[in-house]
């Protein structure tokens, strides 16, 4: 490329130059310019492909003065965005999960980004409390959060009905350990299939965020500060114990990847199956489809509260701006965009995640979605892990292999979770 | 090939400076400043702090490495030796210019057309114990499924049977290359003396391919020494660690923990294995040929 | 087995374990293809769907409607041709030299060529970014080649061929006058073909399966090459849904590489019926 710059420099005027600000915005969720062409029709899109294709599209009609270069990177994108900084060549914006902004925070490889915000005429008191927890760190704003992921009870309720374990129309959910295992057994004497739909293999991800989430029911400090985990307690050790127990007795499914387990569900093989909103827009698309095993037979609702408090961990989407030199047209270029985005977040929240910002959460149309009303709590109360916490992704894959080890019975739970814990504070140890 | 003066010995060197210049800066060069990071705390984005040997002791001191090194050897010696001997035979089977040969051919090699994304997403198919198709297969026999992605003893077998059939057609290639290079009147010769099969292939063809078997042999482990797609796309490293892999291993400590110098350090050692095992192939074939 | 002139054909037993071994090895490739023409919500739940109609080419259709799909192949293809050409070049000249001719530091060189086949990708990539962005060499197609016309395999394989060719052909050549350039050129380098045919298919499929190397250089969409293209245009991570036009790619993406080896191969049975090494 600084090749081809020179080679323009020296033969000047061999192409009219492009004047306009050019922005390059990189972004995951895939590529479906083929269902989608040039259209600008952004409610009528759906996926989240869908809807950020036409959303682009569209800003680019309605600003001819702009220049949209957009980059579609394979999903989660970090390994270019890395390789892209290291070159020295950054994007403009780039999607970024919240739990992943503290890394590059950390090393000075984002630009704060309150004053564009301004610009864009974003205001950042809008944010809800758990996009706001997600792209806040010591006090400066450094991404525009899109939305808010969280976990939840995904419910087939025919096979709930089933097993009696349904009244007024709605699941009946467990209150305490004790109960979610007489509710499993009880459900799998009635219809012979596990309570539970679980991926055990290759999904670290998943007793993750069950672990982190019963953690924060309970009080606990997970991560005390910039160096430690706290993983070796009492509660760390029921919570896995607990889901142990439901492995042990077949009461959730075995041997599952991610894929096998979505299947299993969707063939009406269990009862729950403890996933992201994500899978909300699918699995409503299964809903609504005649011969479907979960045919008006869907439900969902946030984790059940079996210790201490409500609680729910999540993670949410995001926009970043890699630091690099910008010129003051290229930085208002960017405002524009952002602005632009942020008027479109409710179209956004109709893939299942929740909207970023309070006032799309408290129109009607948003609460007249689907299943909406069932989770929107998360959105407030909603845990981010703290600010301080750095390299989540690697941590999860670490903590996640160990949970995998004492929930399958490899390794006992004590031994687990010590391992764990030490191999998170020895990673710790060797970032600067 | 004696004779010649300076310019004539000089020649040769022009027939191989293009390559060389290339792989001086492409290859060795970057080796090298790999080798220099190796020594540091370094990080993607060009910190650097002087630790000397301090990420191999650490290395040499994790568990994590120790059983990434193990599965690894085990994975090659899991797959190299069935995949050779699974290829000559099949080359020395379709090592004739029939139709029906070529046609045999083509099949054994369409496996490897395929990406590792793609052979990791069939073999799921077969593999995963609920649904894939080996567990219809026991169904079928009333026996309960293996799960084989999800039991420590189980993953390694697993990944090796997916990477033999996916590393078939390349080995065969190179058996047909080097069986055409096998005198046909030696056969004759041979078919005359009324030598059996066995003894044709043990006395004749053997020895004429033995490069050919050296190469795949070292090329097989070099590559199998530095498995990866398989085991990051099929299990993650599981389950607990029983089928991470040493360039696994390092592919997360570099993209998911951002260090670069352990990462670099962890990929010389690999290195060093590699150099090991691959010498030793070729001096215990090539040091009866030197006497000789 | 190979007792048996090359013209004969397999016999009973024989042939009977190859029908079974090509069905181990057809099977999954049977399936590859009937899952790419399935539409994706059939086989959310159950890709069992895959085996009764309807079929459907839509995700074939998906494929190819896609603008970026076409400069994808294209700049595959310029990167795999490219590579292997360059390959081939390079290895025959640095091979033939290596098994034929005199040179100062010829075995040292030939050892610190070979030392490459011990090399893991790992060791240098990173560094190689490095070096490449100061260089200002990615999102560019020598940023892409160059890195593949350094293996040591090639230099390695044709050394090794040329070694077998007997000394007597040369022997000759020269006493004739001819220089060492059309001793290679006229003299050995046809007789090399199988090995070149060998060669190249091996370089061309590793260089159109490559995908770390082009995810990290090629990082704009204009210069991916279709690996990193395909995987960008996966919408969902964990591969639930889209299975089928998952495997369409695959399908698609193969098409070139069985050109390729449908071509090679042809040269490497016409040196089996005739003009085989003696």
């Amino acid at each position: 490329m600084r090749w081809c710059g020179l080679l323009l420099l020296l033969l000047a005027g061999c192409a009219a130059p492009d004047q306009r600000p050019e922005i390059v915005v990189q972004r995951f969720f895939g590529e479906c310019g083929v269902i989608h062409g040039g259209s600008t029709d952004v409610a009528a899109a759906d996926t989240e492909c869908g809807i950020l294709t036409t959303l682009f599209n569209r800003f680019e009609a309605e600003n001819p003065d702009i220049r949209l270069k957009v980059n579609v990177v394979a999903w989660p994108g970090y390994p270019q965005l890395a390789a892209q900084i290291a070159a020295g060549d950054p994007p403009d914006l780039v999607t970024m999960h919240q739990s992943v902004i503290s890394d590059y925070q950390d090393r000075g490889l984002l630009e704060p980004m309150d004053g564009v915000l301004v610009e864009a005429g974003v205001d950042a008191a809008t944010f809800t409390p758990a996009a706001r927890a997600g792209v806040v760190k010591y006090g400066r704003v450094y991404a525009m959060p899109w939305d808010t992921i969280g976990r939840l009870f995904h419910i087939n309720t025919r096979l709930m009905a089933q097993a009696g374990l349904m009244r007024d129309g709605k699941p009946v959910l467990p209150r305490s350990p004790d109960e979610l295992l007489a509710q499993a057994r009880q459900f799998k004497a009635a219809t012979g299939k596990p309570y539970l739909v679980q991926a055990h293999v290759n999904a670290p991800d998943f007793h993750v965020a069950l672990l982190y989430t019963y953690l924060l029911a309970q009080g606990d400090t997970i991560f005390p500060d910039a160096r430690h985990v706290r993983l070796d307690t009492p509660a760390a050790r029921q919570v896995v114990a607990l889901f142990r127990q439901l492995h042990a007795e077949g009461l959730t499914t075995r041997n599952q990847d991610f894929p096998a387990a979505t299947a299993r569900f969707v063939q009406g093989g269990g009862g729950i199956f403890p996933v992201g909103t994500w899978m909300i827009g699918p699995y409503d698309a299964e809903a609504a489809r005649p011969g479907s095993a979960l045919y008006r037979s869907y439900a969902i609702a946030p984790f059940p509260r079996l210790w201490g408090q409500d609680a729910a961990f999540v993670d949410g989407h995001a926009w970043v701006m890699p630091r690099a030199a910008r010129s003051r047209s290229e930085r208002a270029a960017i405002a524009r965009f952002l602005g632009f985005l942020a008027r479109y977040n409710a179209d956004w929240s109709r893939t299942g995640q929740l909207p970023a910002f309070q006032p799309v959460l408290e129109t009607d149309s948003f609460r007249a979605l689907p299943h909406r009303g069932d989770i929107v709590a998360i959105a407030s109360t909603g845990t981010q892990l703290p600010e301080h916490v750095r390299r989540q992704s690697a941590i999860q894959g670490l903590i996640g292999e160990e949970l995998e080890a004492a929930v399958t019975g490899i390794k006992p739970i004590d031994r687990a979770l010590a391992d764990a814990e030490r191999r998170v504070n020895r990673l710790y140890a060797e970032l600067p | 090939m004696k004779s010649g003066g300076a310019p004539r010995r000089l020649e040769g060197l022009a027939f191989v400076a293009p390559f060389l210049l290339l792989y001086g800066v492409v290859l060795i060069w970057p080796l090298l400043m790999g080798i220099g990071i190796s020594f540091h705390r370094a990080d993607l984005f060009g910190a650097r702090e002087w630790i000397g040997l301090g990420n191999y002791a650490t290395a040499l001191a994790d568990p994590v490495v120790h059983q990434a090194i193990g599965n690894t050897l085990l994975l090659a010696l899991l797959i190299v030796p069935p995949l050779t001997a699974l290829a000559l035979l099949l080359a020395l089977a379709l090592n004739r210019a029939t139709r029906g040969a070529a046609v045999f051919r083509g099949i054994f090699f369409s496996s490897s057309v395929l990406s590792v994304t793609i052979v990791t997403l069939i073999w799921r198919f077969i593999l995963t114990p609920d649904a894939g198709l080996l567990a219809v297969a026991a169904d079928a026999l009333g026996r309960e499924p293996l799960p084989f992605l999800s039991d420590q003893a189980l993953v390694i077998p697993a990944i090796a049977i997916t990477t033999i059939w996916w590393s078939l057609g390349f080995p065969i290639m190179l058996f047909l290359a080097g069986l055409q290079q096998v005198p046909a009147d030696v056969y004759e010769a041979a078919a005359l003396d009324r030598a059996g099969r066995w003894t044709t292939f043990r006395h004749i063809t053997l020895p004429a391919i033995r490069r050919t078997l050296l190469l795949v042999v070292m090329l097989q482990t070099v590559g199998q020494l530095q498995l990866f797609g398989q085991a990051q796309l099929l299990t993650g490293g599981g389950p607990g660690g029983g089928s991470r892999t040493i360039v696994l291993a390092i592919f997360e400590v570099a993209f998911g923990r951002w260090e670069l110098g352990y990462a670099t350090a962890l990929a010389e050692i690999l290195f060093a294995m590699i150099l090991v095992v691959t010498l030793l192939q070729y001096w215990l074939v090539t040091r009866r040929e030197d006497a000789g | 087995m190979s007792a048996t002139s090359p013209r004969a054909g397999l016999s009973g037993p024989v042939l009977a374990l190859l029908l079974v071994g090509a069905a181990v090895m057809l099977t999954p490739m049977v399936w590859t293809l009937l899952l790419s023409v399935k539409s994706n919500a059939a086989l959310l739940g159950d890709s069992g769907a895959a085996l009764s109609p309807p079929y459907t080419l839509d995700n074939y259709r998906a494929i190819l409607a896609d603008r970026l799909t076409s400069r994808w192949l294209l700049n595959s293809l310029i990167v795999s041709l490219g590579t292997t050409a360059g390959v081939l070049v390079l290895s025959s000249l640095a091979g033939f030299a290596f098994a034929r001719l005199e040179f100062p530091f010829r075995r040292s060189l030939f050892l610190f060529v070979l030392l490459g086949l011990a090399i893991p990708e790992q060791a240098v990539i990173l560094p190689r970014h490095q070096l490449f962005a100061t260089l200002g060499l990615h999102n560019s197609y020598p940023g892409l080649i160059l890195p593949g016309l350094t293996g040591s395999f090639g230099v390695f394989f044709m050394t090794q061929y040329f070694r077998a060719i007997p000394r007597d052909l040369d022997e000759a050549a020269l006493l004739d006058g001819a220089s060492r350039l059309r001793l290679f050129w006229s003299v050995l380098l046809p007789l090399t073909i199988p090995a070149q045919a060998t060669l190249g298919v091996f370089t061309f499929l590793a260089s159109w399966n490559d995908y770390w190397w082009p995810l990290i250089s090629a990082t704009t969409s204009d210069y991916y090459t279709l690996t990193v293209g395909l995987a960008s245009a996966q919408m969902n991570y964990a591969q639930t849904s889209g299975l089928g036009f998952l495997m369409a790619q695959a399908v698609f993406a193969s098409v070139p590489i069985l050109i390729v080896y449908i071509v090679f191969q042809k040269q490497i049975v016409r040196a089996m019926a005739g003009t085989a090494v003696r």
